[in-house]
């Protein structure tokens, strides 16, 4: 070890704060036949050895070989879940336009929750800026002396509607579908549920003109291209059982919320 | 010791060596005082035999680098003397216990306007995430987002405390869920320092709320508050975007301009 100054110590390129910002590249791994890299780390190891089953991803259905998953409240067992990059997820979005698009062959070998969560996200607050906004413009026509009020309530309503119909739907016909023998995976319907909210974004933009026979219009086209989107997509998974009572029921779920969509908050 | 594959300098690390050396190499022989101000006296009993003086601690080592460093002031602690009860000799928070409130509240806003100046307004520092907070606080952005509240809620007619409730639960949980949405997307960021720069963005909004709370004309309004959001993205930007893989930027920022677009969109409607 020289003694000539600092610069030359083994750990002198580590001098200076710690930065906020940290640019690693990822080791690559050597992962064969698919296990994961932290594994490797894990012992005893895991990977085509029996596991427990707790210790499993429990919201994947199928892969629970190489899922680390570290509990409900670690963050790094959610990480692959948002493991997209922009212009996966644009495409993605694109896609959910397009009801024949075969949705799941697209996600299957990575679905991602950052879809669904900000695509929801953002419909609350789109409905309730536009539905404030279609009042306002309706009350200008009708009644222009009349102070016109902006009704917070919208987003309380629009933010339990919208959360509540992505996150409980996908979860009940995904235990309907656990009961009747498939074996689903709960992420891919919360990704494709949440993706097929979508076309409900620009829609509602649409709906701010007061032109009522053109709102029904519009509400109708959207929840019909909605509605094919999750069942045809749906009708994918279901393929082993013969239940169309199922399909029927995500079409016309999905067929309600639109109208709702219409009549709460652009009526 | 021939080391070759060192691994190349973060940058926001090379401005801190840049201090580091302009101050060893600008004058050579000046003394830089020790990094935390000298330990108050110990609490001793007294004892009625008179003691010695503590010998002082040996200075350290001194490295080839020509710093002299003031040794710390010997401990004498003579019989019968009571001394204050200190810490156990690490510098200032015994302080702050006893000083004045008046100054820990001007040392406070001292900070929030240092923090504010390095975030919201145009500095040399603004393309180093690593130097732009690092003396986070979070009275800053819970001000800011407490003004933004009562502002809203004041100028609301009706439903004025749920306008408030939402204004604050949509600030203060997006905060939270932008950070863990950076955090998720596999980007590096410091939570709290993330909630503090988010917070502390909200500066220009603030200026707008007030504004459209004085004034109540529809299209000055959009003027301000379209102003005030370009402001508040500008100054939130480098640092998100510096925070994640730049595939992934754009799904990072978005939910940043979600958030503020819709604290506009309430700042306007609200009348």
């Amino acid at each position: 070890m020289e003694e000539d100054g600092y610069g030359t110590l083994p750990t002198s390129h580590l001098l200076g704060s710690v930065p906020a910002v940290i640019s690693e590249e990822k080791k690559s791994s050597l992962g064969e036949g698919g296990a994961s890299p932290s594994n490797l780390n894990v012992f005893p190891p895991s990977v085509g050895v029996y596991q427990a089953p707790g210790s499993g991803n429990p919201l994947d259905g199928n892969d629970q070989s190489g899922t680390d998953w570290k509990g409900f409240f670690s963050i790094s067992s959610y990480s692959p879940f948002f493991n997209v990059d922009t212009d996966v997820v644009v495409d993605r979005l694109m896609s959910s336009f397009y009801p024949r698009s075969n949705f799941f062959s697209k996600i299957d070998a990575n679905p991602d929750l950052y879809g669904p969560l900000w695509i929801s996200t953002t419909l609350v607050f789109m409905l309730a800026a536009f539905g404030n906004t279609a009042t306002y413009v309706m009350q200008i026509k009708s009644d222009p002396t009349k102070a016109w009020n902006f009704d917070v309530g919208y987003v309380n309503w629009a933010a339990c509607v919208i959360y509540g119909y992505t996150i409980l739907v996908p979860l009940a016909f995904y235990f309907l579908l656990q009961y009747f023998g498939s074996h689903p995976s709960l992420v891919r319907f919360w990704c494709m549920w949440g993706y097929s909210l979508f076309i409900f974004i620009p829609s509602s933009l649409l709906l701010i003109i007061p032109v009522e026979i053109l709102r029904w219009i519009i509400v109708l086209l959207a929840g019909g291209a909605s509605s094919w989107f999750v069942s045809s997509n749906f009708k994918y998974y279901v393929e082993g059982i013969d239940m169309a009572a199922l399909v029927v029921s995500a079409l016309l779920l999905q067929f309600a919320l639109s109208i709702f969509i219409k009549v709460f908050f652009f009526a | 010791m021939s080391d070759n594959d060192t691994i190349p300098l973060h940058p926001s690390s090379q401005s801190d060596i840049d201090e580091i050396e302009s101050l060893i190499f600008a004058t050579p022989s000046a003394t830089v005082l020790p990094a935390r101000p000298p330990s108050p006296p110990r609490a001793t009993i007294p004892i009625s035999v008179p003691v010695s003086t503590s010998p002082t601690p040996p200075s350290p080592v001194p490295p080839s680098i020509p710093i002299t460093i003031v040794p710390t002031a010997p401990v004498a602690t003579a019989s019968g003397t009571r001394v204050t009860i200190g810490s156990d000799g690490f510098g200032s928070p015994p302080n702050t216990l006893t000083e004045p409130v008046w100054d820990t509240v001007k040392r406070d806003l001292a900070r929030i306007v240092s923090n504010l100046k390095l975030v919201v307004f145009p500095n040399p520092n603004r393309e180093d995430p690593g130097k732009a907070l690092r003396d986070w606080d979070l009275w800053g952005p819970f001000f800011f987002i407490v003004f933004l509240g009562l502002t809203l809620s004041w100028s609301a007619s009706v439903k004025k405390s749920e306008v408030f409730a939402v204004a604050f639960a949509v600030l203060a949980a997006g905060a939270v869920i932008l950070t863990l949405n950076v955090l998720l997307l596999g980007g590096h960021i410091i939570f709290f320092q993330s909630l503090s720069l988010l917070g502390y963005c909200l500066f220009p909004l603030d200026i707008g709320a007030l504004i459209c709370m004085l004034k109540d004309n529809v299209i000055l309004k959009i003027v301000v508050v379209g102003v005030t959001l370009a402001w508040s993205s500008w100054a939130a930007y480098p640092f998100m975007s510096a925070a994640v893989n730049p595939r992934r930027k754009a799904l990072a920022l978005y939910p940043v301009f979600l958030m503020y677009i819709s604290v506009g969109f309430l700042i306007i409607a609200i009348d």
